[in-house]
């Protein structure tokens, strides 16, 4: 095994998942010839996966290569469970997203939109891959479903199509605002999750987080420059911003799972996936509270990332912040309760609540004074080089 | 040759490097010398058509003297500039004496107009030999010399791992060298 690994030759069961793959492009409305020369390549980075298992209660063994080394099906189906998730927000995010093309502010955006989706549709590739040559028939059926999915939120949709798994894959991602806050939040999410399996019992998983990390830095990059450019040229009001924010922000809280999760626990019993900081931390992990600690991690980083994105501010702009992890959440302990921007219980009626919801969360009027910002030089120009 | 030396580079020599990138980016790139805002800046003024007042802010962001090139220079480089397709360096062949004895000046305005192609700093240079890559000091534009510097930075961009890279909007290429600088300049 080398170092680092472009696998050349596919096995029968993939094989046939590629040219089911082609058609999938096809009816969710991806134009294939977007792709120009870009390669779907399956890539391992074996030296960063480690030999042996990291914690778990199989800790010190050696990491699973094939699947019959894994030593209980509860163990194997955790797994696929895993890597089925991974590889349906993959193909999600470009179902949600496609159709930005015709509209980017620029082709710098345009081509970097573009390179993002090919990169999310290789990420579904290297899922697909581990179900088809690892999991057997079992395997192939959880790869098959990964494309006869559909994003609630793809204007190409069938009265017949599933949604995705995850809440924010299923949400619209109407314009270039949204597309930014997207890469921002929830790719950011999405790295948190990669790194969490890079240290993964089942070594081809671990060794499939690398490249796929390397490859996600630069979708978070895109999303925070892009909102730091909107910040930069002043056009979009900052209060108009916020509201995009409070959305995003806790949708990609959600994304973290319940709290005192048993399925994160067993995983981290099982060794198949791990805390974010599991090679640096020096603590022992509190099995009992692991999405909240990743949680935390996340919302601490968005913090900071804040901070960069309001140093383009001009002077005498109000600042953009990160609303409190209580506000509008949908998973988890503040699921449901009513908690402001600050983090304060709300004190007043349903309708009080509601109409705070329509204050602080994007409104159809807010949508449509965006569209006319759109009309404007709303964010700093870039110029793609070739 | 190039690529076979290349490919033989000894990775354990730079698994201490890549566990420090990014620290060693900050180091560099974030210094008051470098002036981050100031290369922040240019990565959105420099576009086509290209001027020669571009050429200015990028000589300025440098630290570079002004240029004392003629009109027909001018343009010669100026068509370098549009003509040339990374990771090609032997376009530099065709310039005059004047603009090709200053690499530095020439791989800054690539830099900014490619994203790709690498600013020639000695202090990179010597991070790239304390890694065993050893690329000879030149002042010239050698497209050689300059083509074995770009192609030893991608390599490294290649073969390093997922944390060595950062989500800044800066092009890679600038995150390497500016950590390589930083490498070559330590004891």
């Amino acid at each position: 095994m080398s170092p680092r690994d472009v696998v050349e030759q596919y096995e029968p069961n993939f094989l046939a998942w590629t040219e089911q793959f082609v058609e999938w492009q096809s009816r969710i409305g991806f134009d294939s010839a977007w792709l120009g020369d870009y390669q779907f390549e399956i890539k391992f980075d074996w030296d960063s996966a480690g030999d042996t298992i990291e914690f778990g209660d199989f800790e010190g063994m050696p990491k699973w290569d094939r699947r019959m080394q894994i030593p209980q099906q509860s163990v194997r189906d955790a797994i696929i469970s895993m890597v089925s998730v991974q590889g349906d927000t993959e193909f999600g995010s470009v179902e949600q997203q496609w159709h930005l093309l015709d509209t980017a502010p620029t082709e710098y955006d345009r081509k970097s939109a573009l390179r993002i989706m090919c990169e999310e549709q290789r990420h579904g590739w290297q899922m697909a891959y581990i179900l088809c040559n690892y999991f057997g028939e079992h395997g192939v059926r959880e790869a098959q479903k990964l494309i006869e999915r559909n994003s609630s939120a793809n204007p190409v949709r069938a009265e017949t199509d599933r949604p995705r798994l995850l809440g924010s894959f299923n949400e619209p991602i109407t314009h270039w605002l949204d597309f930014f806050c997207f890469t921002h939040f929830i790719d950011r999410d999405g790295k948190y999750q990669l790194k969490m399996l890079s240290t993964s019992s089942f070594k081809p998983l671990a060794a499939s987080m690398g490249p796929m990390l390397k490859e996600e830095s630069f979708h978070l990059g895109t999303g925070a420059n892009g909102l730091r450019r909107i910040v930069k040229q002043g056009v979009i009001p900052i209060s108009l911003l916020q509201k995009y924010i409070n959305k995003w922000v806790s949708t990609g809280l959600d994304l973290f799972g319940v709290d005192e999760s048993t399925s994160a626990q067993w995983a981290y019993v099982y060794g198949i996936k791990g805390r974010f900081d599991e090679r640096e931390s020096s603590e022992p992990a509190d099995r009992e509270h692991l999405n909240e600690e990743s949680r935390g991690l996340y919302y601490a980083e968005l913090k900071a990332e804040m901070k960069r994105i309001n140093a383009a501010r001009s002077g005498g702009e109000l600042e953009l912040f990160i609303p409190s992890d209580k506000f509008h959440r949908s998973v988890g302990m503040y699921h449901n309760l009513k908690y402001d921007l600050h983090g304060e219980p709300f004190e007043g009626s349903d309708e009080d609540w509601e109409a705070y919801l329509e204050s602080t969360l994007p409104s159809a009027e807010d949508e449509a004074q965006l569209q006319e910002f759109f009309k404007e030089e709303w964010i700093q120009y870039r110029e793609w080089k070739e | 040759m190039q690529a076979y030396a290349l490919l033989n580079i000894d990775r354990e020599q730079l698994r201490p490097f890549f566990e420090r990138v990014p620290e060693l980016f900050e180091a560099h790139h974030n210094s008051e010398q470098q002036n981050p805002d100031g290369y922040e800046e240019l990565l959105y003024r420099v576009y086509r058509p290209y001027n020669r007042q571009m050429l200015d802010m990028i000589d300025e962001w440098m630290g570079l003297e002004q240029r004392n090139w003629g009109i027909e220079v001018e343009r010669e480089v100026m068509l370098m500039l549009y003509a040339i397709r990374y990771p090609d360096t032997l376009l530099l062949e065709s310039l005059s004496d004047e603009s090709v004895i200053d690499l530095q000046r020439l791989s800054g305005y690539l830099h900014f107009m490619k994203h790709t192609y690498t600013i020639w700093d000695e202090d990179t240079r010597q991070g790239l030999e304390k890694l065993g890559i050893m690329i000879p000091k030149t002042e010239r534009a050698d497209p050689f010399i300059y083509g074995a510097y770009i192609s030893a930075i991608e390599l490294l961009k290649n073969l390093a791992p997922f944390h060595s890279f950062m989500e800044h909007d800066v092009p890679r290429q600038r995150l390497f060298q500016a950590a390589l600088a930083a490498y070559g300049r330590e004891e």
